[in-house]
């Protein structure tokens, strides 16, 4: 009898010493910024009682991408307001999913955008692209939050750069993005080429052509990713900027005598 | 050495919250000898399980103790030298014969080529040779009470201990059952056999307990016990009527009395296994 | 004089191998088919959305349901174990030879862990074959898909075969491996005094919801120092959920993996040695 309290009690106390490693486990965890947003009661309203206890038993994944499959009733209902909700919602949940942010900021400047501006309901063309370019700004705040919740990924970066090149036009803005972008180690290089031609669009033709010329590095450029061979594109962009900048031959890469 | 020896052993059982304790067993003092038969008796609910049950350790004793050939019942090592045939045992239905007994072997770290021979011996004394391979779901109640025999002998233990071994048998495997308890005395095993099936305890068995209300309040030899000593059965043959007067008379001119002059009756278990027997067809397959 | 009986392992593999061999034919183990169709399921459909989508989904209902469908056969596999011993009295049987009923109890945990572990290894195999061919899918897509230039679509294959395989999610299968042996170990622990499966099922369960919902508890009631204490006790189950994390692309470092396994093998043993003190004395 007296080894089985001996026994209950060296149990507890082996519960007890679990303690701080479990908090230890917590600690470690909030470094990491695992577990996504802390669900709230405002929260549980909108997923729904069922989609509440998956949150709460540790699918968040999951109820993230239920709720993301929505997007294409609302789509085809043309219900944009409940389809931004709808990405409000999930990004709230998973606010470290880069592809959620990425494909909504492209809903919304690029499908949305366009579907408002030549809806049969405006009265005017110039309604039709008022409602498009506060699509394409809702975008951009979108994708703004989005980066700062995955500062660490390049792909939001070069999103960023796409949107103010091909929506925004904004190519020296463009041109930031691009350059942030390809500071990451596993960003494609076509992030480098991107950047280059928008200090080219922001009236740096001088600026773009040492650029191109460092990338040429002397006839020997990065092998992109699957080893594409990039090197024509870069004597492309290089023989064209020294036409265009009338440089004469013995500065050029490729003299004019030659070609 | 005493293969049991009990001392004052008593259980209690409590009933539930705040129902009291049942009594089950009240400081039994039980002494079965190495190499007997002894048959433990009772009605239902005497005592006769939870008397297995603690000297088998699967219940803990609320006063007394047990011992099996001189070591305390509580510790796993009493467990070495006995075997136990519970009452309507239930194995693992997917195991063949053979499969069953390998399972109980390796449970008492037998292994390999003894064991596979052990295993062998055993189907041999039971009778089961011919279905070791079949599993037991397709087994009659007799054939597991016989694998549950061997399975009980694995280890060839000294001491056997029987719960309703024949209960729910038809008269054949009984019978079986009872020539088998025989041989394992043969062997020089002590069988301690629990039943309420007295007729069949009264052939095997060579000391006898009863247990009532958990005490115990009748023991002793068998033979001595059943006899009647004061009175004396002879039986003839061939006698005609005329020699029946004369006998009756030599009786009374002894002193004696005659109590009652009839027919000697064979038993309806008898009667049933020689016809059984005499059957040209032969026993069934499935036994 | 008399001989010993020493603690054999041998005895729990023989005890474990057999739990193993009963415990297969419950029909609990169908759930396995039910997988196999969420797996199918994620894998073929959703075909309208972008690949980066379409892998999340794949890897997010499988590990899901891996999960899930693994915390079922843990608990529901388990609760049944002494039980069914006790009611089919083949536990007579086995406690009437020289086994310890320590033995016994790690036997038949340990033919459940491997029950657990065969479930874990059959539906990860099956997810692994779900995302083999969602990634051939997808690559055939992309080399299909005219508006991309090839750089593009090199590019674009790559990143697909690199978000196919993360090497990571075996660590998530780890950790979901030690939380279910710790539910189960739960469940064995109910079972050594309960004889209802629904009882020890519906207990399992309340453990597995409790766990996940301690950090939100504390949360809320986690002012008194006496209740934050008793919710202590209850196990971190969230702690094992690194799935999630895994297909955001976060990273695992082995530490923490390490540490929170640690935590929960150290859980699963003092649940199983209450499973021993309770079961020690048990009546049989």
């Amino acid at each position: 009898m007296r080894a089985k309290w001996l026994g209950v009690v060296g149990l507890l106390a082996a519960l007890g010493l679990l303690v701080p490693v479990g908090q230890q486990i917590q600690a470690q965890r909030t470094a990491l910024k695992y577990g996504g947003a802390r669900v709230t009661l405002a929260m549980r309203d909108q997923v729904g009682q069922g989609m509440a206890i998956g949150l709460l038993a540790g699918f968040r994944g999951v109820v993230a991408d239920f709720l993301w499959i929505n997007n294409q009733g609302y789509w085809e209902r043309k219900e944009w307001i409940r389809m931004y909700r709808n990405m409000e919602l999930v990004t709230t949940l998973q606010p470290q999913a880069v592809t959620f942010w990425d494909t909504a900021q492209w809903h919304m400047a690029w499908n949305i955008a366009h579907a408002v501006s030549s809806d049969p309901a405006n009265r005017t063309k110039a309604e039709g692209l008022k409602r498009k370019r506060e699509w394409e700004e809702k975008a951009r705040e979108f994708l703004a939050d989005g980066i700062q919740n995955v500062p660490n990924r390049y792909e939001l970066y070069f999103a960023m750069g796409w949107l103010h090149w091909w929506k925004l036009k904004d190519p020296c803005q463009a041109r930031i993005y691009f350059e942030k972008a390809a500071q990451f180690p596993e960003a494609p290089t076509y992030c480098t080429r991107m950047f280059v031609r928008g200090v080219e669009m922001c009236g740096d033709r001088e600026g773009a052509y040492r650029l191109w010329r460092e990338l040429w590095r002397d006839g020997n450029p990065e092998k992109s990713r699957d080893g594409i061979n990039i090197k024509n594109i870069i004597e492309r962009e290089l023989k064209r900027l020294e036409n265009d900048l009338k440089l004469p031959d013995e500065q050029r890469i490729f003299p004019v005598s030659h070609s | 050495m005493d293969a049991i020896r009990t001392e004052n052993l008593t259980k209690k059982y409590q009933l539930g919250w705040r129902r009291g304790r049942l009594l089950a067993l009240d400081q039994l003092n039980l002494r079965v000898r190495e190499g007997e038969v002894y048959g433990l008796l009772g009605p239902n609910g005497s005592g006769k399980s939870t008397t297995l049950k603690l000297i088998l350790g699967l219940v803990s004793a609320s006063a007394g103790e047990a011992w099996l050939f001189d070591v305390p019942c509580r510790k796993v090592e009493s467990r070495l030298h006995v075997g136990f045939l519970p009452e309507n045992p239930y194995f693992y239905k997917y195991l063949s014969g053979a499969e069953t007994l390998e399972f109980y072997g390796k449970l008492c770290r037998m292994r390999g080529a003894p064991l596979a021979k052990r295993i062998d011996e055993l189907l041999e004394l039971v009778g089961l040779t011919q279905a070791r391979e079949r599993r037991l779901a397709g087994y009659s109640k007799g054939m597991l009470q016989r694998i549950g025999l061997a399975a009980a002998l694995i280890h060839d233990p000294k001491l056997v201990l029987l719960d309703e071994p024949t209960a729910g048998v038809d008269p054949i495997g009984s019978r079986d059952i009872r020539d088998l308890i025989v041989r394992l005395k043969g062997m020089g095993k002590t069988v301690l056999l629990s039943s309420h099936l007295l007729a069949q305890v009264q052939d095997v068995c060579d000391r006898i307990g009863v247990l009532n209300v958990g005490k115990m309040i009748l023991e002793g030899d068998v033979n001595t016990l059943i006899s009647d000593q004061k009175r004396l059965s002879i039986t003839v043959q061939d006698l005609p009527d005329a020699g029946r007067a004369q006998v009756e008379a030599a009786v009374r001119a002894a002193g004696g009395s005659v109590v009652t002059v009839e027919h000697p009756q064979t038993t309806l278990e008898a009667l049933f296994l020689q016809a059984v027997k005499q059957d040209p067809r032969g026993k069934k397959i499935h036994d | 004089m008399t001989e010993r009986v020493g603690f054999s392992l041998g005895r729990v593999g023989t005890i474990a191998a057999n739990t193993f061999t009963e415990a297969l034919r419950q029909k609990v183990y169908n759930i396995l088919l039910i997988f196999a169709l969420v797996v199918i399921a994620s894998a073929s459909f959703f075909s309208q959305f972008t690949f980066s989508e379409q892998l999340k989904f794949v890897k997010d209902f499988c590990l899901g349901a891996i999960s899930i469908f693994g915390t079922l056969i843990a608990i529901v596999g388990t609760a049944q174990l002494l039980p069914a011993e006790m009611e089919n009295r083949t536990i007579y049987t086995i406690l009437a030879k020289p086994v310890r009923r320590f033995e016994f109890l790690l036997g038949k945990y340990g033919g459940s862990l491997l029950l657990i572990f065969l479930s874990l290894l059959v539906m990860a195999v099956m997810f692994g074959a779900a995302l083999f061919f969602k990634e051939n899918r997808l690559v055939a897509e992309t080399m299909r898909d005219t508006n991309l230039t090839a750089e593009q679509a090199a590019d674009a294959v790559a990143r697909i075969r690199a978000e196919a395989w993360d090497p990571d999610v075996g660590k998530g299968m780890l950790l979901i491996f030690v939380k279910q042996a710790l539910l189960a170990a739960v469940t064995l622990l109910i079972s050594t005094f309960s004889t209802s499966m629904v009882f020890n099922v519906a207990v399992g369960f309340m453990v597995f919801f409790a766990g996940h919902l301690r950090a939100a508890a504390m949360e809320m009631l986690g002012g008194s120092r006496v209740v934050a204490w008793l919710l202590q006790v209850i196990p971190d189950l969230a702690a094992f959920n690194v799935a999630d994390d895994i297909i955001l692309g976060n990273a695992i470092p082995w530490g923490h993996v390490a540490l929170v396994a640690m935590y929960g093998i150290a859980y699963t043993s003092v649940v199983v040695a209450a499973a021993y003190l309770l079961f020690a004395d048990r009546e049989i």
